[in-house]
């Protein structure tokens, strides 16, 4: 398949679930591996910003703790956070220059060991406000295209309009509203997985990738599903898993 | 982004004892979203059931009737966990409301909006702003009240214990954002059959009484070098017999 074929198919797809009843995360973590095979790039998280301006990962192309905690890194220093100051997209950005990294030393050195090279950062903008990130990781150097980096924009903005578009339970008018629903969603999901890794005494990891494999195979919405576990409404024992044994006493 | 005024009413209510000056910290609140009076009302089992406090009789007088009538903003905020703007309660369509678009017309209360107090899964209350005016909150106005809920949803998860928003050395502000510790809270909500806010107070009391940050300790528990035992201490979990 062409590239402007899988481009057309990806808009396709997006436009699709814009229009059904759709799982804010679930949405925005395949919108993310979208991303990752459109742009030949290694990772892709979305980041959107809380009450208190910190940025939270919403989703990325990959949930292994170890991808999550290089953008949890960035609370307070990196490149997600000096594009959601500034509001401008930032390309190429090389990790492995240490005068482009001395701003960011702890985030350039996991960002390393990750095995990441370069790093793009676009700007999630509505109206003249920045709500959030979307980042792009690569492990190797060769910069994007003007034209990759407008389309990765493209997909940003799908990640805006994904996030206000959002049915909210109670129909929040207000935009603070639709943000503040999308990250409660996110820590739900948190506390699910907890909660399932400790019962089937798995990491949190691997608790989660069975979670999602059962909600996709049900047709279950991660968000909802993950608030019925939370809640204690939905019978985990019908998650299939890898069971290892429990701790001794 | 904060206002100067909404950080004001946050210092206010970040000192010891609030319990004589709740009238203050209402009334800055209230002035600092536009709004005549501000509630909060606490949630047992995912419903609204007790008003905690209340700034002013208009105020009141609509928190009681939700708990009357069994709907209303406030409870579709608790339920949902989500805000709920209501900027004319004149214009609410009957299907959404029907008993209290009823009441409305005698209502003091021509705009409110609902603010759910809590942590995920986790629903602690709800803040209620009203004002006697028709109108929308502003984009500023929204994001102060949702960090006034946020809060007072530490101060309430904190009563009887060590405050949840209160001194730490090892805690940062703003602590109680980061992923692990929602991990954490869910691991230890299991391990020791506790609902999750329980689980969150007790990581936070094991974080203050040992001296670290609650986002190590969440660290350390879904990692598995460490579990909460029911005595309140934490304990490394038992060895594996290594072969």
């Amino acid at each position: 398949m062409t590239r402007e074929q899988r481009m057309t198919e990806v808009f396709v797809e997006v436009a699709d679930s814009l229009i059904d009843d759709f799982d804010l995360i679930d949405f925005l973590q395949q919108l993310s591996v979208r991303c990752m095979e459109l742009l030949d790039v290694a990772a892709v998280g979305v980041l959107l910003a809380d009450q208190h301006d910190i940025l939270q990962t919403m989703a990325a192309s990959d949930e292994h703790t170890r991808l999550l905690e290089l953008f949890a890194l960035q609370h307070d220093q990196g490149p997600c956070v000096d594009c959601y100051k500034s509001g401008a997209a930032r390309t190429n950005i090389n990790l492995t220059d240490p005068k482009v990294t001395a701003a960011w030393p702890a985030f350039a050195a996991r960002a390393a060991e990750t095995g990441f090279v370069a790093t793009n950062t676009l700007p999630l903008r509505l109206r003249g406000r920045v709500i959030g990130v979307l980042a792009l990781f690569q492990s190797d150097p060769d910069p994007l295209r003007d034209q990759d980096i407008t389309l990765a924009q493209a997909l940003a903005d799908v990640a805006t309009i994904a996030i206000l578009q959002q049915r909210t339970l109670a129909h929040s008018e207000l935009e603070r509203g639709q943000l503040q629903y999308a990250l409660t969603s996110r820590i739900v999901l948190e506390q699910a997985k907890g909660i399932l890794a400790e019962r089937w005494h798995v990491s949190v990891d691997e608790a989660f990738a069975a979670f999602r494999s059962y909600a996709r195979a049900h047709h279950h919405q991660l968000g909802q599903l993950a608030r019925e576990i939370a809640n204690g409404t939905f019978d985990t024992t019908q998650i299939p898993h890898q069971a290892t044994a429990p701790p001794r006493p | 982004m904060i206002s100067d005024r909404m950080v004001g009413v946050l210092r206010l209510l970040q000192l010891d004892d609030w319990s004589d000056g709740v009238a203050d910290v209402t009334a800055a609140g209230a002035e600092a979203l536009g709004v005549d009076g501000l509630a909060v009302s606490l949630v047992t089992e995912g419903d609204l059931t007790e008003l905690l406090w209340c700034s002013d009789a208009t105020t009141r007088h609509f928190e009681d009737l939700q708990l009357t009538l069994g709907e209303g903003p406030g409870l579709d905020a608790a339920r949902t966990g989500t805000m709920v703007s209501v900027p004319d309660l004149a214009t609410v369509r009957m299907a959404r409301w029907p008993a209290l678009a009823m009441e409305a017309p005698d209502l003091s209360a021509r705009a409110v909006f609902c603010f759910p107090m809590g942590i995920g899964a986790i629903r602690v209350g709800v803040l209620t702003a009203v004002r006697r005016t028709p109108g929308a909150l502003t984009a500023q106005q929204a994001d102060d009240a949702v960090l006034l809920a946020d809060s007072l949803t530490a101060r309430c998860l904190g009563s009887g214990e060590p405050r949840l928003d209160g001194p730490s050395p090892a805690d940062s502000p703003h602590t109680l954002q980061h992923a692990v510790i929602h991990q954490a809270t869910g691991m230890v909500s299991v391990q020791l059959a506790l609902p999750l806010p329980q689980a969150l107070l007790r990581l936070r009391a094991h974080a203050y009484s040992s001296g670290h940050s609650i986002t190590d300790i969440s660290q350390d528990v879904v990692d598995r070098r460490l579990r909460l035992d029911p005595n309140g201490n934490g304990t490394p979990p038992p060895t594996v017999d290594k072969d």
